[in-house]
């Protein structure tokens, strides 16, 4: 039987792997064109409105004032500095909510399995009306309905003379040292180091080998003696500045403004009601026969906690909870709205109005977020490769 | 062996029942809640807890609460401790519609009711076309609800263009409700009515041209009805409060399906080049904060569309808040796809079923409906991401609230607005969660 040219051409054309080709062809032309299009677009309206592209007004001055800063800032400095001052502000934003909310999260999502069913009924109700309010309105909630109307300085809060809560913000004692900063955390890594190091050597011959639980006892005394002669010696260097009452304002220490207050203890307890349901849904997810296996063989509650239960929610848990600190570094950026200067208020918000680079520092601001997804992703695909069940 | 049936038997002894005294509420109480000495304590603290949470709000709230009053002072000259209702009563029409004007307010309530009328016929389990109706309420709707909020002459501000698809959205639905009227009346629909006249000129596929024929009719008839009606233009800066955060919301809701099928399935493509744009497109979305997005809409949009291109700043929003919705609907929809059974793709390319049939037939069916707690959620956390277009400046009923406490009568009125909407949200979201798990249970049982 003989084929014509036609039906050669058709079954040439219904190959899928013709069509693959010119599909991928296809969209791949039509991105490009895309592409060139918005950026001709780009071009003729930056020349129209008499802007300009690149990354040159990063040395400029920035000339505005940030209320509050980690790092030292003043008017006088660049725009890569904002920039600099925006990623730390919103980095300490988002390390302390990940912090509390882990605590309170966890904490929360144990209440819930609590057998006691009045605290599993406060458990739930908690988690149910933090997760159904908008995480925006908590935040204005606060700030606005809480710590704005806390008392000025002079009538303040304050807790043995140390910490103070007024309508400006938190203060705090605060180390000061001639001694550079990289010195102490450079000692405290060393010191928890060789303690830890000591320990796990301890507890891979001797435990390991003899089944001896005193070496770990052993190891913890060690490690916590590290930690407290690590301060110790520390604190020697070190000079703390208490905040005084000084007329009319808190002298010395250090503080936070009431925005991040507000930020902190909203985000704080968004985070941990999401956290709560991840630890819920982890430690439900284990099988009751590992409960039931648990008690046969005579463990304790502990026991049972501490070797069967929480290694395997722990493999729940983790992915989700990895996911959830990435949401809270995204959610930093609500913070926006009360006026705290983080990334998005001084960078995308300030400068933009300033500079008119819109393109340049909105890129710069989303390749920060899309870095820290990175980092934290890859940390949990490390992480989730180390834990997986090791299949024999 | 004759030993067997020497053996005894082992006869259980009946279970005696518990004694009255283990079986009261008391009984039960003392075993959950007093059973050692660390949970009584536990249960003490939470019963005082509970107690101070709730004495307080409801003093506040409730009992101390001023319901009447002119300005804030007046509130609190009344009851210092209370809450200050009145200032929320004084606004509510402003957080509900906005700034949209009063006399055309009963536009946006038509609105919100044929939105839902649109779907009713759907509980009529013998009507045809089912899955059309849900199609043209995604595709239709939104275009007779343009028309009807925005007003302006029948196609003279929005275009002909949109003039013809209302009124075919306008056909469409009272087509549906005719059909719907005669299923009832047990009569055949019109399709079936005039099937046999259209199958003397058209012999295939004639039931789709006797329904576009009878669609097309109830759309001319309509358009000629509603150009006659001249709807006061409304700027779309006047819309606001609960509708303006519902419109986004449920915009985002209904394209969030399509894009994020799109982009899963592009995601799951063998052909690298779709891959790779999907999969960029989806972590680039999903890396970073929505405001970001929300603030690229805003500030690139007009950069790099052409310069005559005018885009309001709704458009550019609801343009921002699809592409964010997409993306995260395009992961849970990916998880249903991955959930699916290769036999199924086998089964379904044994049937000699296309890439997009199987797909559309066979894989997608499922994998939504394995997704649909995924799906609800991510729909929740849609409708509450919309408070953030309060911060680029929209008058959304989060942004309305704030504003309460600018107007010279109720100056620093923050607390109560705030509460108001935080209920509002709480019964919007608590309720589309149980509703999710209803469904979902409803679901496994189905199968």
């Amino acid at each position: 039987m003989q084929r014509s040219g036609r039906a050669d051409l058709t079954s040439f054309l219904n190959r899928d792997s013709t069509r693959g080709i010119v599909i991928q062809g296809v969209t791949l032309a039509l991105v490009l064109a895309l592409i060139a299009y918005l950026g001709s677009n780009a071009a003729y309206n930056l020349d129209r409105l008499g802007m300009m592209f690149g990354f040159d007004f990063l040395s400029s001055t920035a000339g505005f004032d940030i209320s509050w800063s980690l790092i030292p800032y003043d008017p006088s400095m660049t725009y890569w500095r904002v920039f600099l001052v925006g990623i730390t502000n919103t980095l300490v934003l988002a390390f302390n909510v990940i912090l509390f909310g882990t605590i309170i999260g966890t904490v929360v999502g144990i209440l819930r399995l609590s057998s006691n069913p009045l605290v599993a009924l406060l458990a739930r109700s908690y988690v149910e009306v933090v997760r159904n309010v908008p995480l925006l309105i908590q935040i204005i909630f606060w700030f606005t309905a809480v710590f704005s109307t806390l008392p000025p300085p002079r009538r303040g809060y304050a807790l043995g003379d140390l910490f103070f809560l007024n309508n400006r913000g938190f203060y705090f004692p605060s180390p000061h040292s001639d001694v550079s900063f990289l010195w102490f955390a450079g000692a405290i890594v060393v010191f928890v180091g060789a303690a830890w190091l000591l320990y796990r050597k301890a507890r891979a011959t001797r435990f390991h080998q003899t089944g001896n639980r005193k070496v770990v006892r052993t190891g913890w005394f060690i490690w916590a003696v590290a930690l407290v002669l690590a301060c110790i010696i520390g604190n020697g260097f070190v000079e703390w500045s208490i905040p005084a009452l000084d007329g009319f304002n808190l002298e010395g220490g250090q503080y936070v403004p009431v925005a991040f207050g507000a930020a902190f203890v909203a985000m704080t307890v968004y985070r941990s009601a999401a956290i709560a349901e991840s630890v819920r849904a982890g430690m439900e997810s284990i099988d009751r026969g590992q409960h039931e296996a648990a008690r046969t063989i005579g463990f304790s509650r502990y026991q049972m906690l501490r070797l069967i239960l929480i290694p395997q929610a722990i493999r729940a848990i983790i992915p989700p909870l990895a996911n959830s600190w990435l949401v809270a570094v995204k959610d930093s950026s609500l913070a926006v709205a009360i006026g705290f200067p983080e990334l998005v208020s001084v960078f995308m918000q300030t400068s933009i109005n300033q500079t008119g680079r819109a393109i340049e520092i909105i890129s710069m601001v989303m390749g920060f977020y899309i870095l820290v997804s990175l980092i934290i992703s890859y940390l949990l695909n490390q992480y989730n490769a180390r834990v997986q069940y090791k299949v024999m | 062996m004759n030993s067997d049936a020497q053996l005894k038997r082992f006869v259980p002894s009946p279970a005696r029942k518990p004694k009255d005294s283990e079986m009261t509420v008391l009984r039960w109480i003392r075993s959950r809640c007093f059973n050692s000495v660390g949970n009584s304590i536990l249960t003490l603290l939470v019963l005082g807890l509970v107690f101070y949470v709730l004495d307080y709000a409801l003093n506040w709230a409730v009992f101390d609460a001023v319901w009447h009053a002119s300005n804030r002072r007046e509130c609190m000259d009344i009851s210092p401790g209370g809450a200050c209702w009145a200032g929320v009563i004084d606004w509510f029409n402003g957080l509900m519609y906005g700034r949209y004007p009063i006399e055309e307010q009963w536009r946006v309530n038509l609105g919100v009711v044929l939105a839902v009328a649109w779907l009713l016929p759907l509980s009529c389990r013998s009507l045809a076309h089912r899955s059309l109706m849900l199609v043209s309420w995604i595709a239709l709707y939104p275009f007779l609800g343009a028309w009807l909020f925005l007003g302006g002459g029948f196609g003279a501000e929005t275009g002909p263009f949109h003039a013809i698809l209302t009124s075919l959205a306008a056909g469409f639905m009272a087509m549906c409700y005719v059909n719907w009227l005669l299923a009832m009346l047990k009569r055949p629909s019109l399709t079936d009515i005039i099937y046999p006249l259209v199958a003397r000129f058209v012999a295939r596929q004639t039931h789709i041209f006797s329904l576009l024929l009878v669609w097309l009719v109830f759309s001319g008839v309509a358009g000629g009805l509603l150009s006659q009606v001249a709807l006061a233009p409304v700027a779309i800066e006047r819309w606001g409060g609960l509708f303006l955060t519902l419109i986004i919301a449920s915009f985002a809701i209904t394209m969030s399906i399509p894009i994020g099928v799109l982009l899963a399935l592009g995601r799951r493509s063998k052909l690298p080049v779709i891959h790779w744009l999907c999969l960029l497109i989806i972590e680039l979305v999903r890396a970073v904060p929505l405001i970001t997005v929300l603030f690229m809409a805003v500030t690139l949009l007009p950069i790099f569309l052409p310069s005559d291109m005018e885009l309001n700043k709704l458009s550019q929003v609801l343009c921002a808040v699809c592409l964010f919705a997409g993306a995260y609907m395009a992961e849970n929809i990916r998880g249903g796809l991955q959930a699916i059974p290769r036999g199924q793709y086998e089964a379904a390319q044994t049937l000699g079923l296309g890439y997009w049939m199987t797909m559309l037939l066979i894989i997608l069916p499922q994998a939504l409906r394995l997704m649909i707690p995924n799906i609800m959620t991510s729909f929740i956390s849609i409708l509450k991401d919309t408070t953030l277009v309060s911060i680029i400046g929209l008058f959304d009923i989060m942004l309305m609230a704030r504003n309460i406490a600018n107007d010279k009568n109720w100056i620093g009125l923050h607390t109560e607005p705030l509460a108001m909407i935080s209920i509002l949200f709480f019964v919007m979201c608590y309720g589309m969660s149980q509703y999710s798990i209803n469904l979902e249970k409803r679901l496994k049982v189905d199968r």
